[in-house]
């Protein structure tokens, strides 16, 4: 029995399919967005702007490359000892008023959440912007079971009233520009004579929500932290809807991967100075909140954390998947990602898109799913770059792709494939010379036909068409390598006598 | 609730299984967190006169209003600043000084206000705990001069007062100057804002957007931080 089919939406057509388990695998998810000329530019455009931003913030940062490794080594010293640091959480959580949950997997979180909900008699929530509970596709489960979720953050309600999902983690609607803002606040608000400038869209988005804030007594928030020496949890955000939906209501419902622990609150030094200036290109958000269980006379009175596994724990186990928990989602891999720059992040069929999502989705999905995400990528390292706790992508991708490729060949899948058909006629052509050799002689006579005058190769039939459609091909230069070396000692040889 | 107890056995147990061979005993835990590198810039360079001057660039930089003065005068610079924002109706934390209260407005004292209650103020005015130049922010930890969490959000318009004993130059300074930890603890860097249609910044959004701060000059006085 499994709830989460039970719940899952009937496929929209004109609806990004976020769900790794449904989504298309991503060389062809990416089509529909190569043939959308103005998303690609929206995606560009945006990017273009938090890239200057966050460089030139990086630069003026004269430590960035200390405050990466402490970043790196606190969130590692965190994964090595997490069981630890999360009974500590919990207990210093539970004493300050705080409720704990635990939850496996998604299904687990939904009906904890949902049951705290049913004893607060809430029919209405609002929330904070969390990728967490889009990863455990929260919205639709309490839409089913009667409780209407309001998002509040900026982005959220774009991608909510539009009926859209979101394809960055830190800035979720960046595929949207302004005038496609104005036409969903237009119909879904009925303002009729809206304009298309930001700063009336962000007004119109305040007016629409003021009286939820004030009204709705139950909220649901992710976390970017939670301090094991306190139990405090941190929310950072720049709208103040965070603060809104965590000061206001009765009831307050948290929910946070595992891996959001820091062992103790001087850690945030590192981290609030790295998360901003990578997420957004700004030196510090607007607001960081902290809070630590319950305050009597200030906030909610009742206080839940539900702290999710889902198959997180099974990425603990080697130095090389585990890293990728280190992250505390900046979003600066996929802003410098030259694949998430052409195809924005619908294509990868995740909550989380870009670099981070094409390691993080297959290895949630315990490597059922989403496996052509680690082949989504050059392997040209801009990620690890600007990771502010170094994860280092490209191996990860690397790792995971030998992992897809190994559980393929158990399963005998895609023996006839042309490109598994092409690496093992390669490997048994280059374990030989003489075989290598004879490739090469037949080779060039082959492209001989196909290289034009100017020594370039423009165009090849059948599969090698492939290449030539999209780039030139250098022609077989008339002498290989080897002979070459050969002619030119013994020419040597004799010029020395 | 037994189901969330198995289940936190559960996960704990998949934790300790995959993390055995990194896993510290607990007796040496503490001392490996110690020994985690940390070298970036605990304290910064600058002279006292230029921590401030970074602030105050820092914080108009992100659109807040700053005002300097001496203690003498600052009640006479809050009347000014509370005359030129043209409101009338201002809340107020209970521990803020009666000085500060500039007569001719109308002040509500925040005695557990319901929110509709402070909904209605058009200002408010509160002290601040900290604020560290490096990143232009505020630190509120809540106490009876700063006001409860709700009182600086929902009006619209937010005076601060801030001492120049109370500035840090970063972010590490701030943080070794908590000797306990705060329960709350709200970091503001300018008003209210977003970016999330198309990257352009737009201040204002659901907290506060104007944000004035006035800076005391109390060199030599002592901090009231914690």
């Amino acid at each position: 029995m499994s709830n989460a089919a039970q719940h899952h939406p009937v496929p929209d057509p004109h609806r990004p399919v976020l769900d790794p388990r449904y989504a298309q695998p991503f060389p062809k998810a990416v089509l529909p967005v190569l043939r959308n000329p103005q998303l690609r530019k929206n995606v560009a455009h945006a990017i273009d702007v938090i890239q200057a931003k966050r460089a030139r913030l990086v630069t003026e940062k004269a430590d960035w490359q200390q405050l990466r490794s402490a970043g790196a080594a606190i969130r590692s010293h965190l994964l090595e000892n997490l069981a630890a640091y999360l009974e500590e959480f919990e207990a210093r959580c539970t004493e300050a008023g705080g409720m704990v949950h635990w939850a496996a997997d998604a299904d687990e979180a939904r009906r904890v959440i949902l049951d705290i909900l049913r004893e607060e008699n809430a029919s209405e929530v609002i929330k904070i912007k969390t990728m967490t509970s889009a990863e455990i596709q929260l919205n639709p489960f309490l839409e089913a079971a009667g409780v209407h979720a309001y998002e509040t953050d900026l982005a959220e309600i774009i991608l909510q009233l539009g009926e859209d999902e979101p394809s960055h983690i830190v800035v979720p609607a960046l595929h949207v520009n302004r005038s496609q803002v104005r036409e969903i606040f237009a119909r879904r608000m009925g303002l009729k004579d809206l304009s298309d400038d930001p700063h009336a869209l962000t007004a119109a988005a305040r007016t629409y929500l003021r009286q939820k804030f004030l009204t709705i007594p139950t909220a649901i928030s992710g976390a970017n932290f939670l301090v094991a020496e306190t139990g405090s949890v941190v929310v950072v955000e720049s709208e103040g809807n965070g603060r809104m939906c965590l000061t206001l209501p009765r009831t307050m419902i948290t929910l946070a991967g595992i891996e959001k622990v820091l062992p103790r609150l001087q850690d945030l030094e590192v981290m609030l100075q790295v998360l901003a200036r990578s997420a957004t290109g700004e030196r510090m958000n607007p607001y960081t909140s902290l809070w630590t269980g319950v305050t009597p006379g200030d906030g909610p009175q009742r206080f839940h954390v539900v702290l999710l596994d889902n198959g997180r724990s099974q990425m603990l186990a080697r130095e090389t998947e585990r890293q990728t928990l280190r992250c505390i989602r900046c979003a600066a891999c996929m802003n410098s990602c030259p694949v998430y720059r052409q195809t924005g992040g619908h294509a990868y069929g995740s909550v989380y898109p870009g670099p981070i999502g094409a390691i993080l989705t297959p290895q949630l999905m315990r490597m059922h799913h989403a496996q052509t995400l680690p082949f989504a990528s050059t392997l040209c390292g801009a990620c690890y770059e600007v990771c502010p706790v170094k994860i280092n992508i490209p191996e990860v991708l690397l790792e995971l792709r030998s992992q897809v490729v190994n559980q393929e060949r158990r399963q005998g899948a895609r023996f006839f494939d042309p490109m598994y058909l092409g690496l093992r006629i390669a490997n048994l052509i280059f374990s030989r010379a003489w075989l290598f050799h004879t490739a090469q002689f037949c080779g060039r006579i082959g492209l001989r036909f196909f290289t034009r005058g100017d020594g370039w190769i423009h165009s090849l039939p059948s599969i090698g068409g492939k290449w030539t459609q999209t780039r030139d091909l250098r022609g077989l230069p008339p002498q290989p390598f080897h002979a070459w070396w050969a002619e030119r000692n013994r020419t040597g040889r004799q010029e020395a006598k | 609730m037994s189901a969330t107890v198995s289940t936190r056995r559960q996960i704990l147990d998949r934790i300790r299984a995959a993390t055995q061979s990194v896993a510290k005993a607990p007796d040496e835990l503490a001392g490996a967190y110690t020994a985690l590198p940390r070298s970036y810039v605990r304290r910064g360079g600058l002279t006292q006169q230029a921590r401030l001057a970074l602030l105050i660039e820092r914080l108009r930089e992100y659109d807040a209003e700053v005002v300097e003065c001496g203690p003498d005068q600052l009640p006479a610079v809050i009347a000014a600043q509370l005359d030129e924002s043209r409101k009338r109706i201002f809340v107020a934390p209970p521990g803020l000084p009666s000085t500060w209260l500039a007569p001719g407005f109308h002040w509500k004292i925040d005695h557990d206000l319901p929110a509709a209650e402070i909904e209605k103020a058009e200002g408010v005015v509160t002290a601040a705990s900290c604020a560290i130049a490096d990143s232009g922010t505020i630190v509120l930890h809540h106490s009876a001069g700063e006001g409860r969490r709700v009182l600086t959000l929902l009006p619209d318009w937010h005076l601060c007062i801030l001492y120049a004993s109370q500035v840090v130059e970063t972010l590490p300074e701030y943080f070794s100057r908590c000797r306990r930890p705060p329960t709350l603890a709200t970091y503001i860097s300018g008003p209210s804002a977003t970016a999330d249609i198309e990257m352009t910044r737009i201040k204002g959004v659901h907290g506060p957007r104007f944000l004035h701060v006035i800076l005391v000059d109390d060199l030599g006085a002592p901090t009231i931080l914690n």
